[in-house]
């Protein structure tokens, strides 16, 4: 308690200066939670997972087994973290008792002076860490990814603008070097050929859900299309959504997602996915000669259907229609999933929103040529080098991964602080 | 312009003229004639893009029409980077929308088509490998490894004594051949596939498809040396100087083939897989709209129509002559599955009844069926409920 109130005292003028301006924008609430402070709650959460490790390690140390390994090694950031803190924290205590005693001698004392200061300068940016450390971890966030993307309201333009996203996040890819590969690329195609009416890319580099998950949402375009005479500005949508990628062979893969396992969440049961390809009347075999290798698949329970045609092999068709349905049901569960959590946070938080996939969620504004993100109030005032997928778009994404990890933190303290207070 | 692409009444198919994802029987009545494709379906084909009315013409579907123009652009464009030919890839595209409205098959345009995972090349003079054949194979594999592990048990290690030996007549590129290779090698050390053929084009083309596979890492190098092509006349009995007969290849690749028909029958089975895609279309067919123009016109008639039998002595219809043949094999190398596609359930059903005409002159018990017959494996393999292909399935019960 003593620990905790020095530090109280000690941060909370440092605070502004720690804080990146982008966390200045945030709302006073959110102020108040990214309190580099720790709460009690927040530190049993930490030593709890700390006690964890420390038995797996030594459960390791007698025989190893990749389960274990595995486990260890997503614990270890906290532990360590955690033991930083602890040790910050135990010299405070031993330099304030070294400057309450009398006795200490004065060159002693300014020695002491110093390192408390340079003590209490190091703790807030532990406990921040420490509190990220915390967060849990995305359940797709070491997959591959497929990425999304659908004209929404807006009619030519939107198919347009969709066309330029696929471009930007291609290049982003490419740049990165998470290798993306379209899996499906359905166009409107007009006199430019460019009018997009859907498209998946599959990013197949493992994390690629995590780099890319801050693009899920509603991505508006303000502009003034090309056949547009009288210069109006027109306002577009583009859906965009991330979605795990599972790969094939389950075998190596963590039960949990293990789609062929009926205990998974993941679990897709055959039985329930009707297969249909292109069936056509008529004369078959040596008697014709189609060209046509569509693929549709229905998961019945939920009515998910997804079809594909863009390959001339009915086996890869196959295979991509498979991978992007189970990437929409995991999808989909894991969302119904977090809806469920936020409606016991918004209990306790009263009304703090997460921004859904069905909100807007960043504007591209020609004229002005930025781009702006509605979640950390971000705006890049260099369009191009945006629609280019470089570094503009990654300070972006950026700033959304803060906001999204400050998000987290202020739900975990709210809730633990609840469940304290409950019991 | 548009008016003429209204008007082209191309060669036959189905009487309900569409294709569906989800389509009962339809009537079986064929009409010769294509029904014509809406005037609004050309119109908004002409705004997309003005060479899909062109593509139109053959694909009869939008969709279709847009997949091949997609897939004719990647090609044009590839080719114009790799052969720095003169011509841009624009006009590139364009002579290979203008071969293809003429009914020039894509695979031909293009060199290639899969089968399965593997690339098959296609050339002008060898059939085009179709999608109801890749169902059959993978069936048939299906069928193989079921079958092995029947007799094994779970004692026995998949380690035989002799190679699990496959025979596919009629073998064209090879790719049932090629597949049936990639699908089995993981399952069993030994693998002996003998594909024949009576066209050196197919051989030379179904050897290249072999090599082109194995580059690509799409086979087994075990390929190589277990797949083995032979130039052999199906129909004929007997040695003739010109050709050799099946038989007479039999015998150097299955050491206990009956040489004669007064040996003793062998005991062990000589073969574990007997497969074919023969010729099967009636001269009928060929010329009455059934059978596609461009399939008519393009590919060659040796891989579809059966000859007209001099001999008379099987007691069959003519454009079912290299099935009596092959069930005729199928006895005499003891074979313990036999797959042979045909043309559509009336000439499966002749089959399945030829079959067990011949076998009950022959010990031993037999399960014939016509495949794919239930409604799951319809749907799931793409067949329509009533018409189209169908293969026959036979397997010696022990
Ligand atoms: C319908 S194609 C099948 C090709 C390939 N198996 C496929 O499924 O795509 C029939 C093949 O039989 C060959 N053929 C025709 N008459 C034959 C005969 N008497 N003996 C052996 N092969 C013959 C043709 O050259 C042709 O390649």
């Amino acid at each position: 308690m003593l620990v905790k109130s020095i530090c109280r005292s000690i941060l909370r003028p440092r605070l502004g200066l720690k804080l990146s301006p982008l966390r200045g924008l945030h709302t006073s609430k959110n102020w108040e939670a990214s309190d580099s402070a720790l709460s009690p709650a927040l530190l049993t959460r930490a030593r709890l997972l700390a006690a964890e490790h420390t038995k797996l390690a030594e459960r390791l140390g007698e025989s190893f087994d990749a389960k274990t390994a595995k486990r260890a090694g997503e614990l270890a950031p906290v532990a360590n973290i955690l033991k930083e803190w602890v040790n910050a924290n135990d010299s405070i205590v031993e330099l304030n008792s070294l400057l309450t005693d009398p006795n200490t001698d004065a060159e002693l004392r300014s020695l002491a002076t110093e390192d408390l200061e340079s003590s209490r300068d190091a703790l807030p940016s532990i406990s921040d860490r420490l509190k990220k450390a915390l967060i849990p971890r995305h359940p797709f966030a070491d997959l591959p990814c497929l990425l999304e993307i659908r004209p929404g309201a807006g009619g030519d333009e939107a198919g347009l603008f969709a066309f330029e996203m696929l471009r930007m996040y291609v290049a982003f890819c490419s740049r990165r070097g998470l290798r993306p590969t379209i899996l499906k690329q359905d166009t409107e195609v007009g006199p430019s050929e460019d009018r997009l009416s859907e498209a998946v890319i599959e990013i197949q580099a493992n994390g690629a859900y995590d780099i890319l998950r801050t693009e899920s949402g509603v991505h508006r375009v303000q502009r003034v299309p090309a056949t547009e005479t009288k210069g109006r500005t027109h306002t577009s949508a583009v859906s965009v959504m991330v979605l795990p990628s599972f790969p094939e062979d389950t075998s190596e893969m963590d039960n949990a997602l293990n789609f062929e396992d009926p205990s998974s969440d993941y679990y897709i049961d055959p039985q329930e996915v009707r297969v249909e390809k292109m069936r056509a009347g008529g004369a078959g075999g040596q008697h014709v000669n189609k060209t046509e290798s569509a693929i549709r698949l229905t998961h019945i329970p939920t009515n998910t259907v997804v079809s594909m045609q863009d390959e001339r092999s009915q086996q890869a068709n196959r295979r991509k229609a498979w991978q992007v349905l189970r990437a929409k049901l995991a999808e989909a569960r894991q969302e119904a999933r977090e809806q469920e959590l936020m409606q016991l946070r918004r209990g306790i938080l009263g009304g703090v929103a997460k921004m859904g996939r069905g909100d807007k969620i960043r504007t591209y504004n020609f004229g002005q040529s930025r781009c702006t993100d509605h979640r950390t109030g971000i705006t890049i005032h260099n369009l191009d080098g945006i629609l280019d997928g470089g570094d503009g778009l990654e300070t972006v994404m950026d700033s959304v991964r803060t906001w999204m990890a400050d998000s987290e933190v202020e739900a975990m303290v709210a809730e633990d602080m609840a469940n304290a207070k409950s019991k | 312009m548009i008016c003429i692409y209204i008007y082209i009444s191309l060669s036959l198919l189905a009487s309900t003229g569409g294709i569906s994802w989800h389509q009962r029987s339809s009537t079986t009545t064929r009409i010769p004639m294509m029904p014509r494709i809406p005037f609004s379906v050309i119109i908004k084909a002409q705004r997309e893009n003005h060479l899909l009315p062109i593509l139109l013409k053959e694909c009869r579907t939008i969709d279709s029409a847009r997949n091949e123009l997609r897939w004719l652009r990647e090609r044009a464009v590839r080719d114009s980077q790799s052969l720095s030919s003169k011509t841009g890839w624009r006009s590139r595209l364009r002579s290979m929308c203008q071969m293809r409205s003429r009914g020039y098959p894509l695979q031909y345009i293009l060199g290639d088509q899969p089968f399965g995972h593997l690339e098959i090349l296609c050339r002008r003079g060898v059939l085009i490998p179709r999608p109801e054949t890749e169902s059959y194979t993978y069936q048939a594999a299906k069928l193989v490894r079921q079958m092995a592990r029947g007799c094994n048990d779970k004692s026995e290690s998949p380690n035989q004594a002799r190679p699990l030996r496959v025979i596919d007549l009629c073998t064209g590129t090879g790719c049932i051949s090629l597949l049936l290779h990639a699908l089995l090698a993981p399952h069993f050390q030994k693998l002996e596939i003998v594909a024949v053929d009576i066209s050196p084009t197919a051989l030379g083309l179904a050897q290249e498809n072999l090599k082109h596979n194995l580059q690509m890492g799409q086979l087994a190098s075990s390929a190589g040396t277990d797949i083995h092509f032979h130039c052999a006349d199906v129909l004929r009995y007997g040695c003739n100087n010109s050709v050799p007969s099946i038989e007479s290849i039999l015998q150097i690749q299955l050491p206990n083939f009956g040489a004669s028909d007064t040996s003793p029958p062998v005991q062990e089975s000589g073969c574990d897989l007997l497969i074919s895609n023969p010729p099967y279309i009636s001269q009928t067919e060929f010329r009455n709209g059934t059978t596609a123009r461009s399939v008519r016109r393009f590919e060659p008639k040796l891989a579809l129509v059966p000859p007209h039998s001099g001999s008379g002595v099987e007691d069959c219809m003519p454009e079912d002559i290299f099935y009596h043949r092959i069930l005729t094999l199928a006895f005499k190398l003891r074979a313990k599955l036999t797959v042979l596609e045909c043309g559509d359930s009336h000439q499966a059903s002749r089959v399945v009844a030829l079959h067990n005409r011949l076998a009950s002159t022959e010990s031993g018990q037999f399960s014939a069926e016509v495949w794919p017959s239930r409604e799951r494996d319809l749907a799931e393999n793409g067949f329509h409920a009533t018409d189209g292909s169908r293969c026959v399935i036979i397997q010696a019960l022990q």
